[in-house]
């Protein structure tokens, strides 16, 4: 990835400037703010990402100067890898809570069905309220993390409208995802309704950052139930990586083309 | 959003699409980026929680140590699992209690904040984004926004429902 003495300087300066961040962001910590139905909390993933973007050559024309494409490039490559270390300490808080985890069993995996619940939510919002064509099956049939977009590439190409809606949700959850993963789950805790297992194993749906900001802010939220959050939570985001492209496959995908049909029946695919 | 068909698909090119291409990693080159990688997390660490580095330094070791074994696996088994699977399965083989070295390795990993350890990766992330994402996100519309806003609730949601009734169930 550093072929030229350039590109070893741009690299450099990618790490340090990733540092700064790092330490900046840590250094505010976690903020609690306080609303009527629950609590807010920021977290420092929140700061860095932020910031990221603040200091992102695409945004801020000055940092092209310190940041090449090559350097753009490595930073992407670096996100898989920087979560490594996250995903493997995530993995080591199941260990000790194995049998608390096989209790939770049937509904640790049942609960992979529910993501399907995005068609029950965001399918009529996008067909009925919205009145979005053929891009409603991409952008609704799943939380369209990379393995999603890949299956929709790979079945109708992203040069499609079923394409463009997928991607349309990827950037958007890449953009804000963090963010609403950090807010909803102490909101939902906060209505008092749902068991905390049942809203930490939710929290796995397949993006590392999705996952940080949801366990993050629960944890937050329930400091006493920490082992059991976070082991909830890491054993779900396994079983959503198994799982996730299959039920994609199988379940969503079709799923939201019949249903797209149905509410549809005139419409032809001549229309892209 | 009649012509966003058109304008997105030009930016398609350096998506981040290459879920199966984690078969043809190098680990080698993975092994000297991840190592930065801990560097980093460990002065997240520092920051964040006031543990030194030095306290933390075992726990991060075997982390290394999983996430390069769980890159090989990915790499030379013959079947199909993300990486990042493999680097969960064998970071909780090795904390199950009656494992050989079980209890030492639960000890370490617990100088590190798991939320300290997810920093880095955000702040990588903020600035790997491509002008074509940011275009693609501005292209797409207002629609879109509300459309991802109500898929990542309704996939949240579908499964805390679906987790709590299965777990009164099961009581």
């Amino acid at each position: 990835m550093t072929g030229k003495t350039g590109a070893a300087s741009g690299a450099l300066y990618l790490h340090l400037i990733v540092l700064a961040i790092v330490i900046v962001s840590e250094l505010i910590g976690i903020q609690r703010l306080p609303i009527g139905i629950g609590t807010v909390i920021f977290l420092p993933i929140l700061y860095a990402f932020a910031l990221g973007i603040l200091f992102n050559p695409a945004i801020f024309k000055a940092s092209a100067k310190f940041l090449s494409r090559d350097a753009v490039k490595l930073s992407g490559a670096m996100i898989t890898v920087a979560i490594m270390p996250f995903i493997a300490k995530f993995g080591t808080t199941v260990g000790p809570q194995i049998s608390k985890i096989i209790e939770a069993g049937p509904a640790l995996v049942l609960q992979e069905l529910g993501n399907l619940g995005t068609i029950l939510i965001a399918f009529p919002v996008a067909v009925f309220l919205l009145r979005m064509g053929r891009e409603a099956v991409g952008a609704t049939y799943s939380i369209d993390r990379e393995p999603n977009l890949a299956l929709i590439a790979d079945k109708y190409g992203l040069n499609s409208p079923e394409g463009a809606g997928a991607m349309g949700v990827y950037a958007t959850g890449t953009l804000i995802g963090t963010f609403v993963f950090a807010i909803m789950p102490p909101i939902v805790h906060g209505l008092g309704v749902f068991d905390v297992r049942a809203l930490a194993m939710s929290c796995g749906v397949g993006s590392g950052s999705m996952l940080a900001a949801c366990t993050g802010g629960l944890v937050a939220a329930v400091p006493d139930q920490k082992d059991i959050i976070l082991a909830l939570a890491a054993a779900s985001n396994i079983l959503t990586y198994a799982t996730g492209l299959y039920v994609g496959m199988f379940v969503a995908l079709p799923l939201t083309e019949w249903l797209y049909n149905k509410a549809r029946p005139s419409e032809r695919r001549a229309q892209a | 959003m009649a012509n966003q068909t058109n304008t997105s698909a030009t930016y398609a090119d350096d998506l981040p699409l290459a879920a199966e291409d984690e078969r043809k990693i190098d680990v080698i080159g993975h092994a000297g980026l991840l190592l930065i990688a801990c560097a980093i997390g460990l002065v997240a660490n520092w920051v964040g929680t006031g543990t030194s580095p030095l306290t933390a330094l075992p726990g991060m070791a075997t982390l290394y140590v999983a996430c390069i074994v769980g890159l090989a696996l990915a790499r030379f088994v013959p079947f199909y699992l993300p990486g990042v699977a493999w680097v969960s399965l064998i970071a909780i083989l090795i904390t199950i209690p009656g494992v050989p070295g079980a209890a030492w390795v639960s000890e370490k990993v617990e100088h590190l904040n798991f939320l300290a350890l997810a920093t880095p990766a955000l702040a990588y992330g903020g600035l790997a984004l491509t002008a074509s994402e940011f275009a693609i996100a501005r292209c797409s519309g207002w629609k879109i926004v509300i459309v991802a806003i109500c898929v990542m609730i309704g996939t949240y949601m579908g499964s805390v429902v679906v987790a709590d009734l299965f777990l009164r169930l099961g009581q």
